[in-house]
């Protein structure tokens, strides 16, 4: 009992300590590696009491064997560090479910000889040891249960989390709570999707059919608020926002489908998510909406991700746009695309972008050429043109290199280092077309316009 | 490229650091990743999309890393540590130990070492009040004090915090009258620089971000398992090092030849290697200057060009789109393109950091996918800043915030642009963001949302990292993680064009420099302290390759080069699950997978790895050559201080007057100066020996007392010291001066007041269970207040009639001290309490 006297005679000052400690260090940084420096020189003071040092010893040594992936050891000390929770000191006492849990299941996931009854009874027992933790422990353990296939039990517990209350329910734990309830709403998804299948097997006027039509149905009101709760918090929820979407549109609400992925693209306090974009895309697609419509989307999916395999659709849908303008972004998409490090291969993208250049220069719109190559000409030769790619495209990929030749001839004239090695290169079955492209690199170069 | 899709699930909410009710949904798990939601609606056929659990490993070959290299012929100084800045000792009251700036201590050695400098000043001014020889004259006007006997007074050794230091009379009314003038001087203008220095060099101390990045680069040769290290090295660490290495044998790396030197005129913060387009280039960045090479392919560097930066280059880093390309930026602010043919081009200046205000100049500047546009960092968050849009365009990549849940008084370290490597899955928009607490991966197409986070728990900042390529098809990257401190930590990053990144296992951690410890032979205190601390030097370079496997196993080597100059190795085995997956069905949930994992888990039961007789042989030939090496001798030594010293130097002044003559002779001459010139040689100073003080008094009587006459010794003792006019004074003195009152050993001595009737008044104020040896070993360490206070309630009892005092009191005493007789124990407290 000496260290519960000791702790109520303890002046009330400690709480500040950590903000004083930070006092030296005038930034405003906080050190986690100051307590180690510190106790290596203050030597008086009050010292640890026993049991503070061999509990944070406990828990530095399971770390250690963790990352070390000595499962069996990180688990005979887990067993000795539960003791923790028996400590007299309330701040630790209220963190400690925190740390065994996590620590607790990481073991237990890996561990070679735990299963899934003794994760269920740990997850069971952590969840009720500091109240507090029960709904992002219960979540977490439904996920384990999902991993491990068992989506049953996986909904039995987020139900139980659902109807979980503890006193005055905090902001965070409001929001958690949503997310519990999309949980689940995506575990009916899962179920929902499974009958669909099993309903398109059956024949629509058996008695059957009719029954299992009512059923899904009455699953996907329930997943409807179970979702659209959550997908209304900002946020990055494209598997809930996914298998929403496909059921509002199994039923027929296509407008609520639009407004879901509307509002998922385009509401501001959302992170600017391309897949929502991409999503909403897809959906118009699938719903044969107006052409502007789709290049609208497209457009801001181009100003977010302009190296999106997208783009290349995008492209092709101004290529046959009536408008001008259109037609002068579809250049810009192509040359857009081709900037990004991970696109300089992409044989489509070259090949459109040949195509087009061929085109644009026949209708006679060097200016636009002229445009996208002016912030371009001191950086794309060594990028792209290249005798090293020369050397290597060739090398790897024949029909690239020549597209890639046909635009470094047009854009950098017939002196291109690149546009020259392909030339020289003697190949059967290219020779013809080598031939025609460098008939048409000197009709239509940009290099001899300027000149 | 294909984005990730679906991405998992996260909240996103702005604010600051620390916001407390946002649950953070990463709960820092590292299994959580593996939970990627199942694509497929069917769960029946989901298990086998998932990955099951695996066991990655990377198992180090011996229980710590070797050095490779002979040390160098510079010595090697630790520098300050905390104990050197901090206050030694705390707060009782305080539960955790506090961090304070120890300015009395070092104003006080610089008063001791630089007195001249403190107080010539003021000792002018006084000059008429003080006479140096002679006896102290009156006149009505000015009183003139000899310094003669306050000199005399000073003599012996008084280190600083002696608590037995000696204080006269008279010393003490001088410091009385002359310390608000002396100490005002000198602790108002110099205590003000003093505090910002030591708070400068704390800041060092808990986050040196000069290395941030690594001195240490690998360049891979002409021929598969053979490349340069390149590194700096010396004293000052001035001199770059290229040093060919071949991995090709499955064992240790083959040095090969001597290295390549590039002497420089600043020390090597930073070197960054980058091959492009078949093209070698290698950056250095110094405090001031960045230069940068073009390896040649014999692997000889030719120099292109160097920079000045005039207010400190903070990173260099080198394009991986264009060959000759760099990002500069300086702790102005201003982040600039750098190209040998086209010089600098600024393309960002801001003096205010991007998020929140933060007082460090650390700026970061990196590349991304898109070759026009770089990452722009502090330690508040990163920027995406394209270089031909106008200036103030740019979009947050990673702000410090609610957005990446960042904990309070979290901030960046490190940016790394993670880019492509050969045969890596992972997307080249991905950037590693390292912060105290985290690490951080985020695509640049979807910026301020993290795609993983990971708690790395390092204890000491991460400032180094390198990604490399996958030891096999299908295997995840490892991302090498390194600390300061030498901490490394190695994590498994899977993911492709349509997934996001993840864990594919659970983090690992490396053996650090100072685990191998143990494969140096035992050595004397001395030597093992500098080998300790030779290991124990940061971490300042960390590189590490995956050289062509001669065998199944993939083989990672691992370099680290230590602020002392050396370079340690080791390598590690990849022992993966993978080959024990096919006994079980992949992913196939817990109860099935028990047989097969407890299978796969050999390293739980294997036996850790041990030193080879070829390593620890290596390592003491490496420890041969290390005590070779001279020691640096410490800067601080403790001062002596004594008149014959100081009245000395008064006729040194004298001869002091010809030498200049002398000097100034010779250089109008433009003569060689020789010794003979400077006059008489001075002596050399000796070390600084053990003054005759209380301490030698105490070992002294330590040594009597172990032979038995220890009372024989005291009683010469009080002869020597005390006359009997002082003794009356005791009495006096000892409530004036509390402070010396735990040497004032005469408390209780016989003639004291007290004295017919010892023993009571011992064992009164004295908790019966104390063990007399405990009690007195902490005598002088004790509180002095209940030592004044026990004094004088020893005093009262000491009144009391002697038929009260309990006769059973004498006898515990009596029993103590076995060595002495009962008439004496009173005396024997204070004296071991001395």
């Amino acid at each position: 009992m000496s260290d519960c006297s000791e702790e109520l005679t303890r002046p009330a000052t400690e709480d500040d300590d950590e903000m004083e400690t930070s006092v030296v260090s005038s930034a405003g940084m906080h050190f986690p590696w100051l307590q180690n420096k510190l106790e290596t020189v203050v030597t008086g003071g009050k010292k640890k009491k026993d049991f503070a040092q061999t509990t944070s010893a406990c828990l530095s040594f399971i770390q250690e064997a963790l990352l070390k992936h000595q499962w069996q050891r990180a688990a005979e000390f887990m067993h000795s560090y539960l003791q923790i929770l028996e400590d007299l000191d309330s701040h630790k006492r209220q963190a400690a479910p925190e740390i065994i849990w996590k620590l607790g299941s990481e073991i237990l996931f890996y561990h070679p000889k735990s299963n899934v009854e003794t994760f269920n009874t740990f997850a069971d027992r952590m969840k009720n040891i500091g109240v507090l933790n029960y709904l992002k422990i219960s979540l977490q353990h439904a996920l384990y249960l999902l991993h491990h296939g068992m989506l049953e039990d996986a909904n039995r517990n987020l139900s139980q989390a659902e109807t979980w209350r503890y006193g005055e329910k905090s902001a965070s734990q409001e929001i958690i709570m949503n997310l519990v309830q999309a949980y689940k709403g995506l575990l009916q998804y899962y179920t929902w999707s499974k009958k669909k299948m099993e309903l398109s097997k059956l024949d629509k006027n058996d008695y059957a059919y009719s029954t299992k039509s009512r059923n899904i149905l009455n699953q996907s009101w329930k997943t409807s608020t179970h979702i659209g709760a959550l997908i209304k918090i900002p946020g990055v929820w494209d598997p809930f926002v996914k298998s929403y979407v496909e059921m509002l549109e199994f039923y027929g609400d296509h407008d609520g489908a639009r407004k879901v992925l509307t509002n998922y693209a385009y509401d501001a306090k959302f992170p600017s998510n391309p897949n929502a974009h991409i999503y909403l895309y897809n959906f118009l697609k699938r719903e044969k909406a107006p052409k502007a419509k789709l290049l609208s989307v497209l457009k801001i999916l181009y100003e977010i991700v302009p190296s999106h395999q997208l783009m290349l659709e995008f492209h092709v849908l101004l290529r046959k746009s009536e408008k001008e303008e259109h037609r002068k972004l579809g250049l810009e998409v192509l040359f857009g695309l081709l900037d990004f490090a991970g696109c300089t291969k992409n044989i489509t993208a070259w090949k459109y972008l040949a195509k087009y250049l061929k085109q644009i220069l026949i209708q006679n719109h060097p200016t636009w050429v002229q445009e996208q190559w002016n912030s371009r000409k001191t950086w794309w030769p060594t990028f792209h043109f290249s005798y090293f790619w020369a050397k290597c495209d060739w090398k790897e990929d024949t029909d690239l290199a020549c597209e890639k030749a046909f635009v470094a001839g047009i854009l950098l004239g017939k002196g291109c280092r690149y546009f020259r090695y392909i030339l020289k290169q003697d190949h059967q079955v290219l020779r013809k077309k080598i031939k025609q492209m460098k008939k048409s690199v000197k009709k239509y170069s940009i290099v001899n316009l300027s000149i | 490229m294909d984005f990730p899709s679906p991405l998992r699930p996260a909240f996103f909410m702005t604010g600051p650091l620390g916001m407390t009710d946002i649950p953070d949904l990463s709960f820092m798990c590292s299994w959580r990743d593996a939970l990627t939601l199942p694509e497929s609606p069917l769960p029946c056929s989901k298990g086998g999309a998932l990955p099951p659990a695996q066991d990655l490993l990377w198992e180090p070959a011996l229980p710590g890393p070797v050095p490779l290299l002979p040390p160098g012929p510079d010595p090697w100084d630790p520098g300050l540590t905390a104990r050197d800045l901090l206050f030694r000792g705390a707060n009782p009251y305080r539960r955790q130990p506090r961090a304070v700036l120890d300015i009395t201590e070092q104003l006080s050695h610089f008063l001791w070492d630089h007195g001249d400098v403190a107080f010539t000043p003021l000792g002018k001014l006084m000059l008429e009040n003080f006479k140096l020889e002679g006896n102290r004259s009156r006149s009505k006007k000015v009183t003139v004090v000899s310094v003669k006997n306050l000199v005399r007074d000073l003599s012996g050794h008084q280190p600083w915090g002696c608590p037995w230091a000696y204080l006269t009379h008279r010393q003490r009314r001088f410091s009385i009258l002359g310390g608000p003038v002396l100490s005002r001087t000198v602790s108002s203008l110099l205590g003000r620089l003093l505090r910002e220095e030591l708070a400068l060099k704390w800041e060092q101390l808990m986050l040196d971000e000069a290395f941030t990045g690594g001195a240490l680069a690998w360049l891979p040769g002409r021929t598969v398992g053979t490349g340069q290290l390149v590194y700096p090295t010396g004293g000052a660490l001035d001199r770059l090092y290229l040093h060919e290495v071949s991995l090709a044998s499955a064992g240790d790396p083959q040095v090969l030849g001597d290295p390549g030197c590039i002497q420089l005129r600043g020390p090597v913060r930073q070197v960054v290697t980058s091959t492009v387009q078949g093209e070698t280039l290698l950056a250095v960045r110094s405090d001031y200057h960045c230069a940068v090479w073009k390896v040649g392919r014999q692997g000889r560097p030719a120099p292109l060009q160097v920079v000045q930066v005039e207010k400190g280059a903070t990173g260099v880093s080198l394009s991986p789109h264009l060959p000759g390309e760099l990002a500069v930026c300086s702790r102005s602010g201003a982040v600039c393109l750098w190209t040998p043919q086209d010089g600098l081009q600024q393309i960002y200046k801001d003096s205010d950091t991007l998020v929140f205000r933060d007082l460090s100049p650390w700026r970061w500047a990196d590349f991304t996918a898109h070759p026009r546009v770089l990452t722009v960092g502090d330690r508040t968050g990163v920027k995406m800043i394209d270089t031909q849009a106008p200036p103030g365009c740019g979009l947050m990549l990673f702000r410090g915030g609610a957005e990446a849940s960042c904990q309070k008084g979290e901030r960046v370290l490190l940016v790394q642009y993670l880019g492509q490597t050969d045969g890596g899955s992972l997307p080249p928009t991905l950037h590693l963001v390292c912060t105290q607490f985290s690490l951080y991966l985020v695509d640049e197409r979807l910026p301020l949302v993290p795609m993983m986070k990971w708690d790395h728990g390092l204890a000491s900042p991460p400032l180094l990292a390198r990604l490399l390529p996958p030891p096999g098809p299908s295997c995840p990257q490892p991302l090498l993680l390194g600390g300061q401190g030498g901490q490394l930590q190695l994590l498994h990053i899977t993911g492709d064009g349509t997934s996001p990144p993840r864990l594919a296992a659970h983090p690992q951690s490396l053996p650090s420099c100072t685990d191998s410890l143990s494969a140096f032979p035992l050595l004397e205190p001395k030597s093992h302290q500098q080998l300790q601390e030779r290991l124990e030097a940061p971490t300042i370079g960390l590189s590490a390759t995956i050289p062509p496997p001669c065998g199944s196993t993939p083989i990672l080597s691992v370099f680290q080069l230590s602020a002392a100059g050396d370079i340690f190795y080791q390598h590690l085995r990849l022992q993966t699950a993978c080959s024990l997956r096919d006994e079980g069905p992949p992913g196939s949930p817990g109860p099935h997978r028990l047989p097969a994992g407890a299978a796969s888990h050999p390293q739980d039961h294997a036996p850790t790895p041990s030193w080879d007789a070829q390593a620890t042989a290596h390592c003491s030939r490496w420890m041969e050559a290390l005590l070779q090496v001279p020691r640096v001798p410490r800067t601080w030594t403790a001062p002596t201080f004594s008149h014959r010293h100081l009245l000395g130097r008064l006729e040194l002044q004298q001869s002091a007057g010809k030498t200049t003559e002398r000097l100034r002779a010779a250089m109008a001459e433009g003569r060689l100066l020789r010794r003979g010139d400077l006059g008489p040689l001075p002596a050399a100073e000796p070390p600084p020996a053990p003054q005759p003080g209380p301490q030698d008094q105490l070992t002294e009587r330590l040594g009597e007392a172990w032979e038995g006459r220890g009372a024989a010794w005291w009683g010469r003792q009080q002869d020597k010291v005390s006359g009997p006019k002082k003794q009356a004074k005791r009495a006096k003195r000892r409530t004036q001066l509390s402070s010396t009152f735990s040497q004032s050993s005469c408390i209780d001595h016989p003639d004291s007041p007290g004295g017919p009737t010892p023993s009571p008044s011992e064992a009164a104020p004295r908790p019966p269970v104390t063990p007399p040896s405990q009690a007195s070993l902490s005598g002088p360490w004790l509180p002095r207040a209940p030592l004044e206070r026990r004094q004088r309630l020893r005093d009262q009892v000491a009144r009391l009639p002697p038929e009260d005092t309990p006769k059973q009191a004498t006898v515990p005493l009596s029993q103590q001290t076995p060595g002495l007789t009962s008439s004496q124990p009173p005396r024997k407290k204070p004296r071991m309490g001395f």
